[in-house]
């Protein structure tokens, strides 16, 4: 009766006009951030947050998430068309998307990518309706220990998941956790590793990180390749053929289940919800050798299960205050900037933003379908922007986003320093999501870690006396172990075979 | 990618030394538990540990011999990149003298020109519109702060 009551409540502040134009002009620029070359979702999401600046917060993080989201739909679009995807979970897209395209049928892909990321989004946040306030109710118990052991195990999984190299991986997660040290100690608020420099004593501003990393640091990489070729396709025949409709109706049911089972685990990130997806098609196929060669499950399933992880990702996020991915990360930010802070207590504090933005994003759901089916001709359009003018208005948008943070210059060369870095980790082939997750979680997890040991007094077995610490921590152990085992030679040679 | 591998590997050893040794000027206990340099002090030498076995992990190891892509750029590239960041090292040089609308109008006019663009038409009024434009847009309709310069614009 209470969750109907917060439910009703959701609708009543989502569907106020003002709320539905936030999240129409979200939903709008997280397609076009989706569907430009070089501007990623993280990175497109943190240049965007100053908009927000003088909203309302629920308005601000209403339209914020309606960027994240509908970025994950924007991506199909060039994965279809240019086969180069928009952002990381639409990869598994250009092997059949692409296909279909050269084939003359990107419509039907782009078509069926749209009504699958709208049932996985749809179906997504109805569970997270369902489970997001008895999960909010358990983490009220989680103290210090739990909530260390729960960073650790979001942090493993990050980290086990990502890259060719598990100790690259780890040593990005840690390169986080250093930068994360930089500014006010969070437990005693005494400044470390200032150097006297005034601007950092705020520590180093994830936005300007997250724009260099991944914006600038995107546009370096691709500066060396900057010609994209758009496949001429015929887009105004949308709808798959009558007898696609029923492979394509399982595809996106196990889609769906797929993204949104693998969205509740923290960390986990978005391309394995969809690389799992395909997957387990080509698995259930009857004909798994027509697989990259343009069928319509291949992209039925996978973009299903992309949207449906994207907002099933929110439950940790909002329920634990644990970010899954440099997006969400990125979120947790704007939360933060707003005032608010996400996690258990935030359902108490403000019900009307949690579910305020919970219901937003069903109806999201129904603008971006709206939204895209008509205008997939337009977004396509986009594509033929030439690169010189465009690296340069994206770059325009990054200056903009990481000055009007705090109105400063350093800001902005924290953004210049970090694309270098994010152009050369992307050279080296090192993971650049577990230093984001690292950086804006080390406070907490530094925090969690000390009062531990304040309650114990320096006592490392807090974490195994209390039971569901030992259980998270051995997981975390785990899941490290089987990334090392997955990543041995023997074992990487026998997996890239299949 | 053998050798810039290694060469990274190594900048994190230094770099976490470096760390380790500024960790000791934070008391590393107090009379409450963990003190300010309790957390950096564990975190270096994790750091440390791993890329030393990176490093050693790396040059052991063989090279991959499917290894298609390299470290460096080629020329074209390479210089489209330097004079990206040469650009943009120019706008955090002249954002708070020259003002956003200058030094983004020169930005968006010349950043253009360097990548091979010679439409003389397109190039002033994007140039235009993402300064001038965006500024009004931004400044006037948003409300956010944005650097005016010593001409007063």
């Amino acid at each position: 009766m209470e969750a109907l009551q917060y439910w009703m409540q959701g609708f009543s502040v989502a569907t106020l006009p003002i709320n539905l134009m936030f999240a129409l002009i979200g939903c709008v620029l997280g397609t076009l951030i989706g569907v430009l070359p070089g501007l990623g979702p993280a990175a497109g999401t943190a240049i965007l947050i100053p908009i927000t600046f003088n909203l309302d917060p629920i308005g601000a993080i209403i339209m914020l998430a309606a960027i994240y989201y509908g970025a994950m739909y924007g991506g199909t679009i060039t994965s279809v068309l240019v086969n180069v995807p928009g952002e990381a979970a639409s990869v598994i897209t250009c092997f059949d998307g692409y296909q279909m395209a050269k084939q003359g049928r990107g419509g039907p892909a782009l078509g069926i990518a749209a009504i699958g990321s709208f049932v996985g989004g749809t179906f997504a946040t109805f569970a997270l309706m369902v489970v997001s306030l008895p999960l909010a109710s358990f983490a009220l118990r989680f103290g210090p220990p739990e909530v260390f052991a729960l960073l650790v195990v979001g942090l493993s999984l990050v980290t086990g998941l990502a890259g060719r190299s598990l100790l690259a991986a780890l040593i990005m997660t840690f390169f986080g956790l250093l930068l994360a040290m930089i500014g006010m100690d969070p437990v005693r608020g005494a400044p470390r590793f200032t150097f006297g420099v005034q601007d950092l004593y705020d520590g180093v501003g994830f936005v300007p990180v997250v724009m260099g990393l991944f914006g600038v640091g995107e546009i370096l990489v691709s500066m060396e390749q900057p010609v994209l070729e758009v496949i001429k396709t015929k887009l105004s025949d949308l709808f798959p053929k009558r007898k696609e409709w029923g492979i394509s109706s399982a595809a996106i049911g196990r889609g769906t289940i797929i993204g949104f089972f693998l969205g509740l685990i923290p960390g986990i990130g978005a391309i394995i919800p969809t690389f799992l997806a395909y997957v387990v098609e080509k698995k259930v196929s009857k004909h798994p050798e027509k697989f990259g060669t343009g069928v319509i499950e291949g992209v039925a399933s996978p973009e299903t299960a992309n949207n449906s992880y994207a907002n099933a990702a929110m439950v940790p996020l909002l329920t634990l205050g644990i970010p899954g991915s440099p997006t969400l990360a990125v979120l947790m930010g704007a939360f933060i900037i707003h005032g608010l802070t996400p996690g258990p207590f935030l359902f108490k504090e403000r019900p009307d933003v949690v579910w305020g933005l919970i219901a937003s994003l069903y109806l999201g759901n129904v603008i971006l379908l709206i939204l895209n089916l008509p205008l997939v001709g337009l977004w396509a359009k986009l594509l033929e922007i030439r690169y010189q003018y465009l690296y340069p208005g994206i770059l325009l948008f990054c200056i903009l986003g990481a000055y009007s943070l705090n109105q400063s210059v350093f800001d902005v060369t924290m953004m210049v320093l970090f694309g270098i870095v994010g152009y050369v980790f992307r050279k080296l082939d090192w993971p650049l999501a577990p230093a984001i997750l690292a950086l804006i979680l080390g406070p907490m997890m530094e925090r969690s870690l000390r009062t531990s040991l304040e309650m114990s007094g320096g006592d490392l077995f807090i974490f195994f006396q209390r039971p569901i610490s030992a259980v998270l921590l051995i997981l975390a152990a785990a899941i490290l172990v089987t990334s090392a085992i997955r990543l041995m030679p023997m074992w990487a040679r026998k997996e890239s075979k299949n | 990618m053998k050798r810039p591998w290694q060469i990274a590997s190594l900048i994190f050893v230094f770099l976490s030394l470096f760390v380790l040794i500024h960790s000791f000027s934070y008391p590393y206990k107090d009379r409450l538990g963990p003190g300010p340099g309790f957390f950096p002090f564990w975190m270096s030498i994790i750091t440390g540990l791993l890329s030393l076995g990176l490093f050693l992990q790396t040059t052991l190891g063989k090279s991959d011999p499917t290894e298609k892509s390299s470290f460096f750029p080629n020329r074209e590239g390479g210089l489209r990149i330097v004079l990206i960041l040469a650009s943009l090292a120019m706008v955090v040089v002249f954002l708070n003298p020259l003002g956003f609308r200058v030094s983004l109008l020169l930005f968006l006019f010349f950043l253009p020109i360097f990548l091979g663009v010679r439409n003389w038409v397109v190039i002033p009024i994007l140039a235009v519109a993402g300064s001038f434009g965006v500024f009004h847009v931004f400044y006037y309709w948003l409300k956010l702060p944005l650097p005016i310069g010593i001409f007063g614009i």
